[in-house]
């Protein structure tokens, strides 16, 4: 080993230090809005008004070179403005990513759309507003960076929007692409792009505050055929659209409309129909809009009569609709669908915050409470029963439009049925003589009672498996509105009891069973060692009590029997080569079952539910698998009996479902699926409304908290908000991103805010505490969004 | 069977590192027993309470501008002029032994079982007999550049006592930040980046009242315990890697069983960095540091009658206890293999959970598939539902995640 520069022990972090993540989980309620005023403040911006610093759910990556700040922002709906700081230096580069902005300057508004840039100066009354997320990538070069070159006398008292094109284009491409590698950079690489960037914005600055503001246009022809296809984008939806009505909207004359589209080479009633496909066209080749069937988009666009749609399409682009959705899904498949990513497609899903309820999902009137409870506030809590059939479980989704099963008050009890979604991989011993799993499994040629399983569209136009399209599986009981829950409130979910669903089947009469599949989507997938590869296997256990005469046999689960996935084609003809949609029943004779399987092997029960969540708050049709802060897909077997699941409310109700039950896992539920096993839960559910909090191990909850017996277990995420932190994109961004790394840092970050807030420690009490005493673990690498717990004893605390 | 005692001195101690070259303490056969002693390399965040009067610790610690009891820290240069000290501090274990293991060679297994620990006592006239470690909220730790509150980035040790009356347990003494420390040959140790620096208690402001009423229950085990590598001569004691060494673990404790591959003639056991408590993770960086004692008995497999038991096969170390087997994943399986020349600096940048959860995965299948004979089919369902991964350590450059299996999933009727 030469004797030059070394960094083992203490890597020599001197200069990285200029990277700093950035997230709100780190912060108590009370903190953030000081915490991120300090993010926006090292960029050059603050919150537009005093004292309306953003407090919700925010991440945010920053780096530093000497006079150059670089942050990109995802956070929530705000409105932001330059920092005064006199007139010198140049202006601050925004670049809104995902959606566009307002800019406001005096009194005007001025909307700028996505992909544009604004540059804002220092000094003025500028703001810019987020209307839905900030979603940005903001550069701030002060004279530091310029290194004693004089940058000119800039005039630059106005803010200004830069369309894509030329040199702008450039600037923006360079601040996204470095603000996607931005930890990645080292630092000299750092420090030549920092300059760089610096160096276009002077150059786009001079340009900009040479050329006058746009000068007023005089009416053109140019100008008013410009306004008029405005007004007809607007109004494609319309099937009646007619020259003579947008021409009396704008004050011209039917005939002088006319003769403007002639002037153009163009005529009224083509350049309509042109939009309209055009419009159809981009929005099916968009897997953003995947959650719209085929005929939802060609209503949008003014087509009542989709095979007159169809036709007209065909016609235009030589493929029909659907054909053409499919390939387009295909062509975007293999760029961006590594093997085992689950659910949507990458790049999917812009703007289903904003896309209309499913049809499935109608909002109703709550349906009548299950007990004759009066409407009193302080009821005596009374005890609830939901029975699993067709009309009471949710397929693959959680949603907060759907119309509750049952309301309870808080302090009530409720049991709960639910069932696998893996029930179908032994229809006979899961499912047969069981009327409500038969009620929910229920699937012929001519009828499925559950139609929608997963959060996809419901014509299956992505990828043609089925409704829904199997984005999400879990088979969901509830949701259950909890009276008077509030966002902000926090549920407590405790688990009173947990029993296994025998079969009902005579032939297997009171023995329970549970499925294990070997998935697509499990950890080992890519990685066989013999063939066939890849392939999938269930594998068929047995759960068994124990008996009294061997003292070691405690409840537990021996396998039957296992088989490979064979290609499955269900009821309606669909053939499932792989396990890529739920439910689909699997036919004994298709498949070659093995029997002696782990022999000699007897797996301890550990029985909990995989799923437990209220609806998350961000979009209508959410995915069951990626777990987040509303709970859902947890997958962490200590949410067994006896436990208690905290969770932050978002929506009005809460809207609590359980599903997924688990006979045992392990932590890591490495191949993808637990012992999966039908159970019916008992609960008792006690709402603790905002501002009741102070003091209590759930204050400022922003995650699922568990609370055993013995421990407090937090649950980490790679996303802990993923919905939130991707946006649109987050559905299917939080399959191709997911990480232990990130996990563990999210699990870390919780504890010490759960240490420093709740156990009321400094945060260098905090960090010594964990590397002592606090345990951190695998919970699973195969739900899209992967975990980290850290698990804090009580005893610590005695 | 022999029992044989080794004690510290700077002559049964390295620091730093493992290597196949230094001469061994004492040599044994396979049978015997030895009761080692250990010391904790943080012993001089508190030189009063665990270090003064305590001949062995103080023999190994001596440092004064004329002597330096033990020169070499690290597996780095042992000639100046130095940026830190000789050694470098590239390795921070203050390792007891080695111990060699007459007639082991490589592809042989050694099998360490620890019998017994017991804490090492202060020797100073205010705190005999009480039990101190040190923890360090250090520069290499997960949150360092995560933190909140200022100032950032800092330092922070946090002075434990053990208390043994009961149910063993470890509470806060007090706590200061690092403040740049002068080693006595003149370096400036501006963040703890060298071991056995003493800390000049004048330079610091204690704070005391801290984690009040937080009892951490204690575990007691070594963190660094294993063979030397066969592929470089010095090897930093920090990265763990297929003959152990630093992989801090808290379960490797009484009543554990390691198994190491032995990689060089002689096996060279060592052993150190003994722990009182520390958490899956080790997420400041440090355990509680606390010198101890352990009686352990060697055990050595050859290569030829591994094969039907549960070392057939095995290429890293494993863990057996009452309860359970692990197997210990880390993001590079042989750092010193993969990575090259520049391998023990090189690690540092590499670190990674998601590797080493794959490296756990594959170990754990293939000791299924090749000690209980399942298929890859029943492998990877039993580990789906039978198997739990957890977080060793994101603190020793080479992360780790074990992955460990119950014993009586076995057990059947």
């Amino acid at each position: 080993m030469s004797g030059t520069r070394v960094a083992s022990i203490s890597p020599d972090w001197g200069d990285a230090m200029n990277f700093r993540p950035f997230t709100s989980e780190s912060y108590t309620q009370d903190d953030r809005p000081e915490a991120w005023r300090d993010v926006l403040g090292t960029v050059g911006l603050q919150p537009a008004s005093a004292g309306t610093s953003y407090d919700g759910h925010a991440t945010a990556l920053h780096r530093s070179a000497p006079g150059i700040a670089l942050t990109r922002i995802a956070a929530g709906s705000q409105t932001v403005a330059p920092l005064p700081q006199g007139a010198d230096g140049l202006p601050i580069a925004v670049l809104p990513i995902d959606d566009g902005v307002i800019l406001r300057h005096g009194g005007s508004h001025r909307i700028v759309p996505v992909g544009h840039l604004l540059l804002l100066p220092r000094c003025g009354d500028c703001s810019v507003v987020f209307q839905r997320d900030m979603r940005a990538i903001v550069l701030s070069v002060t004279p530091d960076a310029l290194h004693g070159r004089i940058p000119g006398k800039l005039r630059f008292g106005e803010a200004r929007v830069v369309a894509p094109g030329g040199l702008a284009d450039i600037f923006s491409r360079m601040l996204d692409a470095t603000a996607r590698t931005l930890e990645m950079l080292g630092d000299v690489e750092w420090a030549t792009v920092a300059q760089a960037m610096a160096d276009l914005l002077l150059t786009i600055a001079h340009q900009l505050a040479d050329t006058a503001p746009d000068g007023r246009h005089t009416a053109s022809q140019a100008a008013i055929l410009h306004r008029i296809c405005q007004a007809i984008e607007r109004r494609l939806e319309d099937p009646d659209l007619a020259p003579a009505a947008v021409a009396q909207a704008e004050g011209i004359s039917e005939r002088y409309l006319q003769k403007l589209f002639e002037g153009v080479g163009d005529n009224f009633t083509h350049y309509v129909r042109e939009r309209r496909l055009q419009r159809a066209w981009a929005d099916l080749s968009n897997p953003a809009q995947a959650h719209r069937s085929i005929s939802e988009i060609a209503y949008r666009y003014g087509f009542a009569d989709s095979a007159h749609f169809s036709r007209t399409f065909r016609h235009r682009f030589g493929l029909p609709p659907r054909e053409f959705r499919q390939q387009e899904a295909e062509r975007a498949a293999p760029a961006s669908m590594p093997a085992g990513q689950r659910g949507w497609p990458q790049d999917a899903l812009a703007q289903l915050r904003v896309h209309q309820p499913a049809a499935t999902a109608k909002r109703a009137a709550l349906v009548s409470r299950t007990d004759a409870a009066d409407d009193a506030d302080h009821v005596a809590p009374t005890h609830h029963h939901i029975a699993v059939e067709a009309s009471r479980v949710h397929w693959g989704y959680f949603s907060r439009t759907l119309s509750p099963q049952a309301e309870i008050g808080s302090g009530d009890t409720i049991t709960i049925e639910t069932l696998t979604q893996h029930a179908s991989d032994d229809p006979d011993r899961m499912i047969s003589g069981d009327s409500g799993a038969e009620s929910v499994f229920g699937w012929t040629g001519a009828r499925k009672n559950v139609d929608r399983r997963g959060a996809g569209p419901m014509d299956a136009s992505v990828f043609g498996r089925g409704a829904g399209e199997g984005f999400g599986v879990h088979i969901c009981t509830g949701p259950i509105a909890i009276r008077d829950a509030q966002p902000g409130d926090v549920l407590e979910v405790r688990i009173l009891d947990i029993v296994p669903r025998p079969s009902r089947n005579p032939q297997f009469e009171g023995r329970v069973f549970g499925s294990s599949v070997a998935a697509w989507w499990g950890y080992h997938y890519n990685e066989f060692l013999a063939g066939p590869k890849p392939r999938e296997v269930v594998t068929i256990y047995e759960i068994l009590a124990g008996t009294d005469r061997d003292d070691d046999a405690a409840p537990h689960a021996r396998a039957l029997y296992s088989y490979r996935w064979e290609p499955q084609t269900d009821p309606f003809g669909v053939v499932h080569a792989t396990y890529d949609y739920p439910g689909v029943p699997v036919a004994p004779g298709s498949v070659k079952r093995r029997h002696a399987v782990l022999d000699g092997i007897r797996i301890p029960l550990r029985p909990h539910f995989g799923v437990i969540a209220v609806a998350p708050r961000e979009v209508d049709l959410v995915d069951s698998v990626p777990p987040s802060y509303f709970g859902g897909n947890l997958d962490n077997w200590r949410l067994g009996k006896g436990s208690t699941v905290y969770l932050p409310v978002s929506v009005p109700g809460a809207l609590l479902s359980v599903g997924d039950p688990h006979a045992v896992q392990g932590d890591g539920e490495l191949s993808g699926t637990a012992i999966e096993c039908s159970m019916t839960g008992t609960f008792q559910v006690i709402l603790h409304k905002k501002g009741s909090h102070t003091g209590q191990p759930y204050a400022d909850l922003s995650y699922p908290l568990i609370e055993t017996e013995t421990d407090w277990v937090l649950t980490g995420f790679s996303h802990p908000n993923y919905l939130a932190e991707f946006g649109a994109q987050g559905q299917s961004e939080v399959y191709a991103t997911s990480s232990l790394d990130l996990a563990m840092k999210d699990a870390f970050r919780k504890m010490r805010r759960f240490l420093m807030s709740v156990k009321g420690l400094s945060e260098d009490e905090a960090i010594a505490l964990m590397s002592a005493a606090v345990d951190f673990g695998v919970t699973q690498v195969v739900d899209g969004n992967w975990g980290v717990h850290a698990i804090l004893s009580k005893r610590l605390f005695d | 069977m022999k029992h044989f005692n080794l004690p510290v001195s700077p002559a049964t101690v390295h620091w730093g590192y493992f290597s196949k070259k230094v001469q061994p303490a004492v040599t044994l056969r396979s049978g015997d027993r030895a009761t080692i002693e250990t010391l904790t390399h943080h012993a001089n965040d508190d030189y009063e309470r665990m270090i003064a009067n305590d001949p062995g610790a103080e023999s190994v610690f001596h440092w004064t501008r004329e002597h330096k009891a033990v020169a070499r820290r690290g597996s780095g240069p042992t000639e100046g002029p130095f940026i830190r000290g000789s050694g470098e501090g590239i390795g921070v274990h203050l390792l007891t032994g080695p111990v060699a293991i007459e007639n082991a060679e490589p592809g042989d297994v050694l099998e360490v079982r620890i019998l017994d620990i017991r804490p090492r006592p202060s020797c100073s006239a205010c705190h005999a007999g009480r039990c101190f470690g040190s923890n360090a909220a250090a520069n290499w730790g997960f949150h360092y550049h995560d933190l909140i509150e200022e100032p950032k980035p800092r330092e922070v040790i946090t002075i434990f006592e053990l208390d043994t009356s009961g149910e063993p347990f470890a509470r806060a003494v007090y706590n200061y930040v690092w403040t740049p420390q002068t080693d006595p040959d003149g370096i400036v140790h501006a963040t703890i980046d060298y071991p056995g620096v003493r800390v000049d208690h004048g330079t610091i402001k204690k704070r005391e009242n801290i984690l009040t009423g937080v009892k951490v229950p204690a575990r007691l085990h070594f963190g660094t315990m294993g063979l030397a590598p066969s592929e470089a001569d010095f090897v930093s004691s920090i990265p763990p890697s297929y003959t152990g060494g630093n992989i801090d673990d808290w379960r490797i404790g009484k009543g554990a069983r390691m198994y190491y591959p032995v990689a060089v003639p002689g096996a060279f056991f060592s052993v150190g960095d003994p722990h009182a408590a520390q958490g899956d993770s080790e997420l400041g960086g440090t355990a509680i540091e606390t010198s101890l004692t352990g009686d352990f008995e060697f055990i050595l497999h050859k290569k030829n009658d591994l094969g039907g038991t549960s070392l057939e096969g095995l290429t890293h170390p494993m863990l057996e206890t009452e309860q359970a087997w692990s197997v210990y994943g880390f993001t590079y399986p042989n750092y010193l293999a993969e990575l090259g020349a520049n391998a023990q600096t090189e690690i540092a940048s590499h670190s990674s959970l998601d590797r080493a959860m794959r490296d756990a995965f594959r170990k754990l299948r293939r000791f299924l598939m090749t000690v209980h004979r399942l298929s890859e089919d029943e492998a990877i369902s039993l580990m789906s539902v039978g198997a739990d991964f957890g977080v060793t350590q994101v603190v020793d450059a080479n992360w780790g995640v074990h992955g460990t299996i119950r014993k009586n999933v076995f057990r059947c009727d």
